[in-house]
């Protein structure tokens, strides 16, 4: 409703102010496209997948480590080329892959730890039974 | 005029340019990638496991597809959203990886207390066996200790047993010899010599009738024992006249027994005459030791072997 209200209230300012506005708002726009460099982004993501990069998620989580690798790569590629919104969202996968393979690392480990324990337990028991019998 | 016209294409030009730089960043309002992670989050929503272990991550994997939905809402680049969606998919997968996480963290701690648990019931059963096993020997040694004793009780018993079997064989062996009880192949025999008797009478002299008291005591002393009383004589006289008087005597013998007590049915008589003489008749000494009455005692079953 304030929308319509300020599109029809456009002819009622002077043209030149128009002009400007809508030049701003390119501006505006433009540089919300490209942005700040996401510095501090492209370091917090660095960090991310440096810590996922272990012997567990190169086992249980290949390839979610690998995406947030490569994404890694091309955001810092990106941020060499100032394209800061392209590096910003590329960090920002980047980190979610990271994260999501320590996830899935440590979950496999942990259901193979459960696997071991219930089996620990199953032997536990037979062999109970066996002395019992 | 021209100023003006030269202006308004200025500003037209302007406008395109800020519309095409608008447009840019707000083409295609559809992504299959959102698409895919609102029904990822839906599905992580709907999962009892993931709304209770991972309640923060679900938290955040809401916001990305939030960001992503506010995204395409404001018409932003198709990249742009899929880059959102992406992330909020990734994040929704993550929950499903916490979830799993813990879930798997529970079993194991779960696991480890039933491995506890089933120690401590091992160790209790096995403590519980070895009492049981002490409380069997316990009672396997008083068992034995009991059977040690019925067997010493039983030692003690036969001995006393014996001895007393001894001492009651003696007894009757003192009451056997009293009564000149001989032992021969067929059995004890008591002998009653003719001083019983006067030459041809059948009649039991006193003297003879004290020997006889005492086989009487003997018998009604041990209920199990028969009598047999056989009669002999020497060959003074007939064969006929000696026969009918060993009868006679051995009935006298006979019936002095039942007139002390002892019953009819435990004495038996025979007669031999002048049989079986156990000394010459020539001489006198012979023929008094013919004149005879014999008592055999039976065994302890009442049998009297045959002569």
């Amino acid at each position: 409703m304030m929308k319509k209200t300020s599109r029809f209230q456009l002819p009622q300012l002077s043209r030149s102010g128009v002009a400007y506005a809508v030049l701003a708002g390119g501006v505006m726009l433009m540089a919300g496209c490209a942005g700040t460099p996401p510095t501090e982004q492209i370091a917090v993501t660095k960090a991310a997948v440096a810590h996922a990069s272990n012997a567990g998620t190169t086992q249980f989580a290949p390839v979610e480590l690998q995406s947030a690798k490569d994404k890694l790569a091309r955001a810092e590629q990106a941020m060499e080329k100032e394209d800061y919104a392209l590096a910003s969202q590329l960090a920002d996968e980047a980190l979610a892959d990271a994260r999501l393979a320590e996830a899935k690392s440590e979950s496999a480990q942990a259901q193979k730890a459960a696997k071991d324990s219930q089996d620990a337990s199953r032997v536990l028991r037979e062999e109970i039974n066996r002395k019992a019998q | 005029m021209k100023a003006h016209t030269m202006k308004k294409n200025h500003l037209f030009a302007l406008t395109l340019i800020s519309v095409s730089v608008l447009a840019g960043c707000s083409t295609m309002p559809q992504s299959t990638t959102l698409d895919n992670a609102r029904t990822d989050y839906n599905n992580a929503q709907a999962n009892p496991q993931v709304v209770k272990l991972a309640p923060l991550q679900l938290k955040e994997a809401g916001e990305a597809l939030e960001r992503a939905n506010a995204a395409q809402a404001s018409r932003e680049d198709a990249k742009v959203v899929d880059s959102l969606a992406y992330v909020a998919q990734q994040k929704i997968a993550l929950t499903q990886e916490t979830a799993q996480r813990k879930s798997a963290e529970l079993a194991v701690s779960n696991a480890t207390a039933e491995r506890n648990k089933l120690q401590l019931q091992a160790r209790t059963a096995e403590a519980d066996q070895a009492h049981q096993q002490a409380a069997m020997a316990e009672l396997t040694a008083e068992q034995k200790t009991a059977e040690a004793n019925l067997a010493r009780q039983q030692a003690a018993d036969a001995q006393a047993g014996a001895a007393q079997d001894q001492a009651s064989l003696a007894a009757m062996q003192a009451q056997m010899d009293e009564l000149n009880a001989k032992k021969t192949p067929r059995g004890m025999v008591i002998t009653l010599g003719d001083v019983l008797f006067d030459t041809n009478r059948a009649q039991l002299k006193s003297g003879g009738e004290r020997n006889v008291q005492k086989l009487a005591e003997f018998l009604k002393r041990y209920p199990q024992r028969t009598v047999l009383i056989e009669g002999f004589t020497d060959s003074v006289g007939s064969d006929s006249s000696n026969q009918v008087l060993s009868e006679q005597r051995a009935q006298a013998v006979s019936m002095a027994l039942t007139n002390m007590g002892v019953g009819r049915d435990r004495i038996s008589t025979k007669g031999y005459g002048e049989a079986y003489a156990v000394a010459g008749n020539d001489t006198a000494s012979g023929r008094q030791l013919n004149r005879r009455v014999e008592i055999m005692l039976s065994d302890e079953r009442g049998v009297i072997a045959p002569r």
